[in-house]
């Protein structure tokens, strides 16, 4: 185990164990922060900034945590975290606390952190796991802001903020409330999925 | 591992307090700065409020305007800012709230100081949806209430949606709960300082 490659753990994270249309974990943050892109990027930063954290505290420590308290050691190491992200954007990133209000403490509901930590760091040197977080963060952010980018674009007609679509574009509201996530969502499952079964009938990952 | 009884209770204590004792030393030294841009955040509302224009985004350049023409008054348990030319005050600023479609809707509105003239709002925090209600908080919709004028209202109806009789200001389409909410908060509270304030007038 101690030998994966990085190369092996972000193929993992981004496309074979991808958290989102793989484990189908985090996606309550996925439907909720995804209506403008910019917000999908912060939160997927700040994801992936307590994922990759949490794991290497979690790994560091995890010969001498007895076994049967290590969850409530990871969920205060991955509150900590969480805390911290929520303290630097509110001291130097006012707007976009702002922005994202109540996600920022709700990172810690994310099923994908306390999942890494379980199913990885345990198990696995810091630096292996400290890039599983960054891995797994990052297929998480690459999901979020492809669906943000179908929203954003319909809803507002603008991409990051940059108009791109002229003004004789109607926005869609669908696009703008929580509804139109889950079926670009489904979308993108099914499409990946799709592309997957054949790996998966070889006895390869999760079901 | 031996599975001991005390092991795991002070493992927990001690690696709480290590982290506790980071994030204590994180919050100490943040919290100026949060403070300062909480201030920053209002002060930016309130200047938006009476019209005034900063030549720049940069907070001390925010407080140094500020600090030139808006002056606090605490009335009971309100604050309440004015806003002075010289030495004359010409507005006053309150907050304004209710609750509107999803959840509260906190603001401010300014009027001049014979309350004869709404000068501006702003909202500080809503919960509307975005795109819908949601833009309430966008330009077009707040400079409607530049300049209206209030004395000519009846039975404390400031603000009417267009195409109603007397009608003043537009509604937003597709969000007529949240226009609705926002105007019957906004035609109350002024209704009230006016009377509070204006007493006799």
């Amino acid at each position: 185990m101690a030998g994966d490659s990085p190369k092996k753990i972000f193929k993992k994270g981004i496309w074979d164990d991808n958290p989102i249309f793989k484990q189908v974990v985090g996606i309550c943050s996925a439907l909720a922060v995804t209506n403008l892109m910019l917000n999908s990027l912060i939160m997927g930063l700040g994801l992936i900034f307590v994922t990759a954290f949490s794991e290497l505290t979690v790994s560091i420590i995890r010969k001498f945590t007895p076994k049967h308290i290590r969850m409530m050691v990871q969920v205060l190491i991955i509150s900590v975290y969480v805390i911290i992200v929520d303290i630097f954007l509110k001291a130097y990133y006012p707007e976009m606390s702002k922005a994202l209000g109540p996600y920022v403490g709700l990172i810690i509901t994310n099923c994908i952190i306390m999942g890494r930590c379980e199913g990885y760091a345990q198990n696995n040197p810091p630096l292996n796991s400290f890039l599983d977080g960054i891995a797994s963060g990052l297929g998480y952010t690459i999901i979020l802001l492809a669906i943000s980018f179908i929203r954003e674009l319909f809803g507002f007609g603008t991409i990051f903020g940059y108009r791109v679509l002229g003004d004789w574009w109607t926005n869609w509201t669908i696009m703008v409330m929580p509804p139109a996530a889950f079926f670009i969502l489904g979308v993108i499952v099914w499409w990946a999925r799709s592309r997957t079964t054949e790996e998966e009938k070889e006895g390869g990952a999760i079901n | 591992m031996k599975k001991s009884f005390s092991f795991p209770i002070i493992f927990m204590i001690i690696i709480t307090a290590f982290f506790t004792l980071i994030l204590a030393y994180l919050n100490y030294v943040t919290t100026d700065a949060i403070a300062f841009n909480e201030e920053t955040d209002l002060r930016k509302t309130l200047l938006y409020v009476f019209d005034i224009e900063v030549p720049s985004e940069d907070p001390k350049v925010i407080e140094e305007v500020f600090n030139q023409y808006v002056g606090k008054e605490e009335t009971g348990d309100e604050t309440i800012y004015f806003i002075k030319e010289g030495e004359e005050i010409t507005g006053y600023a309150f907050p304004v709230g209710g609750t509107a479609l999803w959840g509260t809707v906190q603001g401010y509105v300014a009027i001049s100081e014979d309350y004869s003239q709404l000068l501006g709002i702003d909202f500080v925090s809503h919960s509307e949806t975005p795109g819908l209600g949601g833009r309430i908080s966008e330009d077009w919709f707040k400079e409607q209430f530049r300049g209206l004028d209030l004395t000519q209202a009846q039975d404390g109806q400031y603000i009417i949606y267009k195409p109603a009789p007397g009608g003043n200001v537009d509604a937003i389409a597709g969000a007529t709960q949240t226009s609705n909410s926002v105007s019957k908060f906004l035609n109350e509270d002024i209704f009230e300082f006016i009377n509070r304030k204006g007493g006799s007038r």
